[in-house]
């Protein structure tokens, strides 16, 4: 169990958990394909970004975003 | 028949409805582009039959439970409103998300007809969709569609499988029953969990991928270059530099001269068919008044045309997304995110949608910041203002535009700051974006844009631009006493006794004339009028041709016309842009703020900012250029160490505020 800020670059991690209060955010997610049990890739870290991407689509999110989905290495 | 366009963002919904009604609403290639709904009719080779048939375009939605403001204007529409027919556009590249949306949509009851958007984009992908049997398990009809394409776009057969439809008796069965209404949230999200693995099942039925969609790209690896932590920021300067100059020095000014030209045989025209035998009061009026206040406005006219050229072509090709990936890491340290980008970027067009745009963000807080600092941005209309004094000025330096977009950042992150001092909410959120395909802008698209901004300029300078342009002539053509003023007394005017007042307040910032002071306040009515109202009181009817200029104020006298130096024209070039936007945008920021304290807060603010700023740039480039203080440097310093003082004084209160917000945060936890 990791956070995804900490996974490495084009490697397929699945999903956990989003450790976050604001549920909103967990909803939101849940709607992109982002949940636990589904997988999330890292394309590349820009700026203070992570580009990643969740079903066939990519997405840019933050360092903090990333710290909330823990995921794991299968 | 009332038909709704709903489905994820960026997913073509607008570009179909402007392909299916003719209209040409606002299309980018970004999410969140549009945010509120629009209505069209079919157009007739659509529509054969001739029914009485209107669309209505939604803003996007990734679901039915809304994230932001403009996803439940969508949700509510499609649920309260009940359209007969909803056209679901799914992006064809992107099944596996759009279609749990498609799902949702299916349950609700009304006819719903799947628009498989972009469908030329598959192939190049290696994505291949069996529609018959997507069809079939949807129990409803998809149709292929690529509304970018003017022919063999699918569009005909949409429209008739959405009539159809919408005419059957027969009730389409939902393939997915999630039951809308769960008791529980953990039912609820069961059974969304149930729904994605259904989408799952269909997607892995429907679709074949040659090339997985986590691979790297190429576009990925120019995403690597141009939003790159110390490459972004020089590139997107480096890009509005070149924007500037394509439409300020290299291809504006000699459209804009050819056009000046015309406009100039036309006032001629106009002058010798009127003759010598009309009233002088009258023929002045129309002559310098009406045809040269509005001539020297619509003088601009290229120049902002080829800009927006430039700008739609940037919209298009999904480069401003990347922007908002760059930008976020500033944005956060004081409070916004990269999302704020959106509204300024949409308010470089005209600062009114720019406000709107501010729907697109979650936070409350940071969603007023940006209403209140969004028209910061030069718009479009502050174009003219720009144009002018840099090329009277400046000697059309493309820096001057530059500089004055990249201040307008630089102002919205220190207005920010300063927000989130006085309410003293230092909550942080998320950020999160897609980012779209980058691809090649097309040159009609951009075309329609620019010809559109350029009809309702057009519009507007015949009209409110026109009206202002009159009105402002007569009151300086009169005095009090209804006389007409004597040429060598224009300071009796009715003009000059209003607006000699406010120029005393404007000494300090270089520019202490009535003739800019009146330039100003015409200025809150539409911002073209700052242009047409210097052109009346000065006499000037062309601004393009700096030559004509010459004549009136010899060789390099250009500034002796206006009786001020480039550096207080350079202060009251920052004074416009920054201070209130059009009455029409402060209309827009209230109903976006929805509160008057924050209403009464933004515009203080703004005349604050622009003051300061025009004092800061007249004072200090006087003492660089010249070694000594600019006039009224006393006066002035008072006037904004108040401003200052005051907001120093609201920010320590909001700082107690910040506790208070603290602890509400822990009880939370």
């Amino acid at each position: 169990m990791m956070s995804l800020a900490n996974g490495k670059l084009n490697t397929p991690y699945t999903v956990n958990r989003v450790n976050t209060e604001q549920e909103d955010i967990r909803e939101f997610l849940f709607t992109l394909g982002c949940y636990p049990g589904e997988k999330v890739t890292i394309i590349s870290k820009l700026a203070s970004n992570y580009i990643v991407s969740i079903k066939d689509a990519r997405y840019s999110i933050d360092e903090d975003l990333a710290k909330a989905i823990i995921c794991s290495n299968h | 028949m009332r038909i709704a366009l709903a489905g994820n963002p960026n997913s073509g919904k607008t570009t179909l409805f402007n392909a299916i009604t003719g209209k040409v609403e606002h299309v980018g290639n970004w999410p969140g582009v549009t945010v509120e709904k629009k209505e069209g009719d079919v157009k007739q080779n659509l529509n054969p039959r001739k029914e009485n048939l209107v669309v209505v375009d939604l803003p996007g939605a990734y679901s039915m439970s809304p994230y932001t403001s403009e996803e439940s204007i969508t949700k509510d529409f499609v649920q309260n409103e009940n359209p007969d027919v909803i056209i679901n556009i799914v992006d064809a590249t992107n099944l596996s998300r759009s279609l749990f949306f498609t799902t949702q949509l299916l349950e609700l009851g009304i006819p719903v007809v799947v628009a498989l958007n972009k469908s030329d984009l598959t192939e190049a992908k290696g994505i291949a969709i069996n529609i018959p049997t997507l069809s079939d398990i949807l129990k409803c009809p998809v149709i292929a569609t690529v509304a970018t394409k003017s022919a063999n776009n699918g569009l005909l057969e949409l429209m008739n499988a959405a009539i159809i439809v919408g005419k059957s008796q027969k009730k389409q069965t939902a393939p997915f029953a999630g039951g809308a209404k769960k008791a529980s949230k953990e039912g609820f999200e069961k059974a969304d969990k149930k729904r994605y693995a259904f989408v799952n099942d269909v997607v892995a039925e429907v679709e074949k991928r040659k090339i997985s969609s986590e691979k790297q790209t190429l576009q990925d690896k120019v995403d690597r270059i141009i939003a790159h932590k110390w490459l972004g920021i020089p590139i997107f300067a480096a890009i509005i530099y070149l924007v500037f100059s394509i439409s300020q020095a290299w291809v504006g000014p000699p459209l804009a001269d050819i056009f000046v030209g015309w406009i100039d045989l036309f006032n001629e025209t106009v002058g010798s068919l009127l003759g010598e035998d009309v009233n002088p009061v009258i023929g002045a009026l129309l002559l310098d008044g009406i045809i040269g206040g509005v001539g020297a406005v619509i003088g601009f006219l290229p120049l902002i045309m080829v800009l927006f050229f430039c700008l739609a072509l940037l919209e298009d090709c999904g480069y401003m997304a990347r922007v908002a990936v760059v930008m976020d890491r500033f944005f956060k340290k004081v409070g916004l995110s990269g999302r704020s980008i959106i509204p300024m970027i949409v308010g470089t067009g005209c600062g009114i949608p720019g406000v709107m745009a501010t729907r697109t963000i979650k936070n409350e807080r940071q969603r007023r910041t940006m209403a209140m600092l969004t028209t910061f941005m030069p718009c479009g209309a502050k174009l003219p203002i720009i144009a002018l004094f840099a090329g009277v000025f400046f000697g059309e330096n493309s820096w001057v535009g530059t500089s004055m977009y990249f201040l307008g950042i630089f102002v919205i992150i220190i207005g920010a700051l300063i927000i989130r001092q006085i309410t003293g909410d230092f909550s942080r959120s998320y950020f999160i974006m897609e980012l779209p395909e980058y691809r090649f802008p097309s040159i009609k698209r951009a075309a329609v844009s620019m010809l559109m901004r350029a009809k309702a300029f057009i519009i507007k300078a015949g009209t409110i631009i026109l009206v202002s342009n009159a009105v402002v002539h007569i009151l300086q053509t009169f005095d009090w006493q209804f006389q007409v003023v004597a040429e060598t007394a224009p300071e009796t005017s009715i003009l000059a006794s209003i607006a000699t007042p406010l120029a005393v307040l404007f000494i300090p910032l270089g520019f202490g004339l009535w003739q800019f002071a009146a330039a100003a306040v015409t200025g809150f009515i539409a911002k073209e009028n700052v242009v047409g109202t210097l052109a009346v009181c000065f006499g000037i009817t062309n601004f393009i041709d700096v030559e004509e200029l010459a004549l009136v104020g010899s060789g390099s006298e250009v500034s002796a016309v206006f009786g001020i130096g480039a550096v207080a024209a350079l202060a009251y070039l920052v004074f416009n842009l920054f201070t209130p936007p059009c009455f029409a945008a402060i209309g827009a920021m209230n109903s976006e703020l929805e509160s008057r304290k924050w209403l009464t807060g933004a515009i203080a603010f703004q005349l604050g900012m622009g003051y300061v700023l025009a004092f800061l740039v007249y004072q200090i480039g006087t003492l660089v250029s010249t070694g000594s203080l600019g006039q009224g440097f006393i006066g002035g310093l008072i006037a904004v160490a108040i401003m200052v003082g005051f907001v120093v004084y609201l920010m320590k209160k909001g700082s107690k505020n910040k506790q208070i917000f603290a602890e509400m945060q822990a009880v939370k936890l």
